[in-house]
């Protein structure tokens, strides 16, 4: 069931004519492929800057407030890139109190780059992603074995010698993984890149989507795009693999922080204020100043209940699914890892290379062909994000299953328990935990999700996202905001017991 | 945070939530309980009562629902709205076929409409009202779609960047002194199709494609989703003209009439192409449930008072002969509009999107 869309994409897509192919070589395809590599390389470095930075201020040194700021960081996660994006129209662009600012400075000609371009799509998508390097090198610097860098500063080496050849590879891999999050993040998004006008593959495959009564070309680009994705995973993999490090000790001391005198303390100050301001606080302070002046307009009425509801009802309901899909998947991928098995498993991640309209698109046709009775309905839209975000509960299923030792399920077994009972009785009780990080997780991302929706949504099933968008899009900024926040409110919490809970999560 | 360490992985998260031990059936009461109240939600969800409708929508959510909602207070019937883009909603309608929801489609392209009807999606409608109402160059011969209201495609100007002499026809904004002047929408919007039709059954093909290149090079990277994103660059001067509907201009200027814009009408001069006319329309589905109310509507919408708030509300021009279009806009004798009947929209609708792809709008 997974793997069909992935499949019915390449059907398509090769069995597009000569033409249509040659036609998007020769017009669409190099700018969407420079454009897509570009924003995908510059956000990659913005991230690592940010993400790395005050990751290694937050573990290393100590300062006035510092465990609020760890925890603040992680917070622009709740905000959907097509929220950050729609302020950021707002903000950046012509006329808007940026570039007022500036020009009381700058002279009445002075202009702020404009939000919709190469720049600023490199911003918004930055200030939304560099949250996953932050996590994953912060918990790498906290597992890290201080001994390594006082072998090396024993042995002379300067402190940035040391910062280059000892602590910066050693972190290679929490680096890797989390840019590389970032990475699919960039080219599977659709809300920020639409909103600011940036021609990326998945944008582009959107437009193709709904602009044409023929679907081929839209075939040909989610193609290119899918091997996009897979040759950036296969890279990734294999640099993860060669990159492999150990660390030989079990124990290790918590690394002593430095502690900062006031100047310190105040320019790390400075600087998480900033980053913190530009990436949340700003944006999400706005959102409450318009959704005020959108209540007091009377713009928000009974219909947000619905689609609140509607909202919750559809990711409550894909996460459930997708979580007892994923269980024996995972379960049996672990316990008896026979070739079968662990293809199944394989295969439930070929949704991470599938981006939104890709899905979308392969399952409308799909549906209409083979199940034609569940065609526009609620069904289409689940199986969607199942398909998409299963992968990402996976990875938070498989560790936790991989903890609990098989001994105990035999230990179970052995006094008499059936396997049904052992699993229930046993191994349940022991992943709880995992499963519910999976679960908020796929939860999270079933309610930022954007491009699916919006061309899956059945009749009345009008998600929260699915009005930012509506209302955005036009630049109703005010009553797109009511909406904007309650999708940022109702991440928060959940949000934050995943980072409580573990990393990975979020 | 996880802490978790090669060697030590196996035995502390075990002992740790082993004390955290609470009953199995919970995780599991709840989810089976979640999936099946999914379940009675999602069959529940569509049982339709009969004084519902359902409207596949291709325009601004903003520009119908105030109509819709008189209708709905007038008559009782309630409208479910699917707002969308409108070519997604003919392949939606054609996908969907006798199971299709929907028992209105209303859209903002008479191609669109047209296209619809040759599919075999949209139902003919032999009503009276309709042909007292609407012009029969407005409508399908049998009624299976009827326009609804009048736009030109015009070109909107920033008035201190622009004066009016400088553009004559739409065909100007491909001249090199407008580089990186001109805002386009992008190649899936129907306006843009639809134009693009027109100029090329009045030009020819090689015309209109020296026409397409220009404008593309001139647009760079000016392209919007939008119009209305059109109408506020024009505006605020990010660029001097702009290629929109008329009645986004009107409605900017209603909302800040200081605003440094105005509206264009291309291709006036003796013997020129006249403005590019399109119509906001709506059909009957084929495979409706609710014949009866899904009628009550579209007299409703041709009738003298849902033609004023229709058109009105949006600014466009009605098309019942006897109803006046809003004072702001110019009046609608004043201007020419080219003789390239709405129907054939559909039929030079491919070759015109085989014509957009090899230039390479985007």
């Amino acid at each position: 069931m997974i793997c069909a869309p992935l499949m019915y994409i390449v059907y398509l897509a090769l069995s597009a004519d000569s033409s249509v192919w040659s036609r998007l070589w020769n017009t669409r395809i190099p700018e969407l492929l420079f454009n897509t590599v570009s924003l995908a390389v510059s956000v990659s470095a913005g991230t690592f800057v940010l993400g790395v930075s005050l990751a290694w201020l937050v573990v290393r040194y100590n300062f006035l407030g510092r465990q609020v700021w760890e925890w603040a960081l992680v917070l622009p996660l709740a905000m959907p890139t097509y929220v950050l994006a729609y302020v950021y129209t707002y903000l950046l662009g012509a006329g808007g109190p940026v570039e007022q600012a500036w020009q009381i400075w700058a002279g009445p000609e002075g202009r702020v780059f404009s939000p919709h371009s190469y720049a600023g799509a490199t911003l918004v998508m930055t200030l939304d992603t560099f949250p996953f390097v932050y996590l994953l090198t912060r918990a790498a610097l906290l597992n890290f074995n201080l001994s390594y860098e006082e072998v090396a500063r024993v042995c002379g080496a300067s402190r940035l010698r040391r910062m280059l050849t000892v602590t910066l590879p050693l972190l290679r891999p929490a680096i890797v993984a989390g840019l590389s999050l970032v990475i699919l993040y960039v080219v599977s998004d659709f809300g920020a890149v639409s909103l600011l006008r940036f021609q990326t593959f998945t944008y582009a495959v959107y437009q193709q989507i709904t602009g044409r009564y023929d679907q081929t070309a839209a075939g040909v680009l989610s193609l290119l795009l899918v091997l996009f994705a897979l040759i950036f995973l296969v890279i990734e993999r294999w640099f993860r693999e060669r990159s492999r490090f150990y660390q030989t000790t079990g124990r290790y001391r918590v690394p002593a922080r430095k502690p900062c005198g006031p100047l310190g303390t105040g320019l790390i100050t400075l600087y998480m204020v900033v980053v913190f301001g530009i990436a949340f606080g700003l944006p999400a302070l706005l959102l409450i100043h318009w959704s005020v002046s959108a209540v007091a307009e009377g713009a928000v009425d009974v219909r947000f209940l619905g689609f609140m509801r509607n909202s919750v009802f559809l990711s409550g309901l894909a996460a459930t699914f997708a979580l007892l899909i994923g269980t024996p998947l995972a379960y049996l991928a672990s316990r008896w890892p026979s070739r079968l098995n662990v293809l199944c498993l394989q295969a439930a991640y070929a949704g991470y290379v599938l981006p939104g309209p890709v899905g979308a698109l392969a399952l409308l046709v799909l549906f209409s062909h083979l199940a034609p009775f569940w065609y526009g309905t609620a069904v289409v839209l689940i199986v969607a994000y199942i398909v998409h975000f299963l992968p990402a509960g996976l990875q938070t299923m498989e560790p936790a299953l991989q903890q609990v030792t098989p001994n105990l399920e035999e230990a179970a077994r052995s006094l008499g328990l059936g396997p049904v009972r052992t699993f229930r009785e046993t191994t349940l009780p022991l992943v709880q935990g995992g499963f519910v990080a999976a679960w908020v997780l796929m939860f999270l991302q079933c309610m930022k999700e954007l491009p699916a929706t919006l061309l899956l949504r059945p009749v009345g099933f009008d998600t929260l996202a699915v009005r930012v968008w509506l209302e955005a899009s036009e630049e109703y900024y005010k009553l797109a905001a009511p909406s904007a926040l309650l999708i940022v409110i109702m991440t928060l919490p959940a949000l934050l017991l995943l980072v409580s809970k573990d990393w990975r999560a979020a | 945070m996880s802490n978790r360490m090669p060697g030590s992985d196996g035995e502390r998260p075990v002992i740790r939530e082993r004390c955290g031990y609470r009953s199995p059936d919970g995780p599991v009461r709840l989810l089976t309980m979640l999936a099946v109240f999914g379940a009675i939600l999602v069959t529940t969800a569509y049982s339709e009562p009969a004084d519902r409708l359902v409207v596949y929508s291709g325009r601004a959510e903003r520009l119908i629902k105030p109509v819709l909602d008189v209708f709905q207070a007038k008559t009782g019937i309630h409208i479910d709205l699917l707002s969308s883009g409108t070519t997604e909603l003919v392949n939606r309608l054609q996908a969907e076929g006798v199971r299709t929801p929907a028992d209105l489609f209303l859209t903002n392209d008479a191609g669109s409409l047209e296209r619809a009807r040759e599919l075999g999606l949209l139902r003919p409608l032999p009503m009276r009202e309709i042909e007292r109402a609407v012009p029969a160059q407005f409508r399908a011969p049998d009624n299976s779609w009827v326009g609804l209201s009048g736009r030109f495609w015009i070109v909107a100007y920033n008035t201190t960047l622009v004066k009016p002499e400088e553009v004559k026809s739409i065909l100007d904004l491909a001249d090199p002194r407008w580089k990186d002047k001109v805002a386009i929408p992008n190649a899936g919007s129907e306006y843009l199709q639809a134009g693009v039709s027109v100029i090329k059954a009045v030009h020819g093909e090689e015309r209109t494609r020296q026409f397409l290149q220009g404008l593309k090079t001139n647009a760079g990277t000016q392209v919007y989703g939008k119009s209305s994103q059109i109408v506020e660059a024009v505006a605020k001067g990010q660029v001097a003209v702009g290629l929109v509907n008329h009645y986004y201009i009107y409605r900017h200027l209603a909302t800040q009439p200081q605003a440094p814009i105005a509206a264009l009408m291309p291709d006036q001069s003796e013997g020129a192409m006249g403005a590019i006319m399109n119509v906001a329309g709506i059909g009957v589905v084929r495979h409706t449930r609710h014949l009866d109310s899904a009628k009550l509507l579209v007299e409703f919408l041709v009738s003298q008072a849902g033609q004023k708030m229709f058109a009105d509300l949006d600014k466009e021009y009605p098309l019942h002969p006897e109803v006046k279009a809003d004072p702001a806009l110019p009046e609608r004798r004043s201007f020419r509009a080219a003789m390239v009947p709405l129907a054939r929209l559909a039929e030079l609708r491919e070759p015109t999107m085989a014509l957009i792809e090899q230039v390479g709008l985007r």
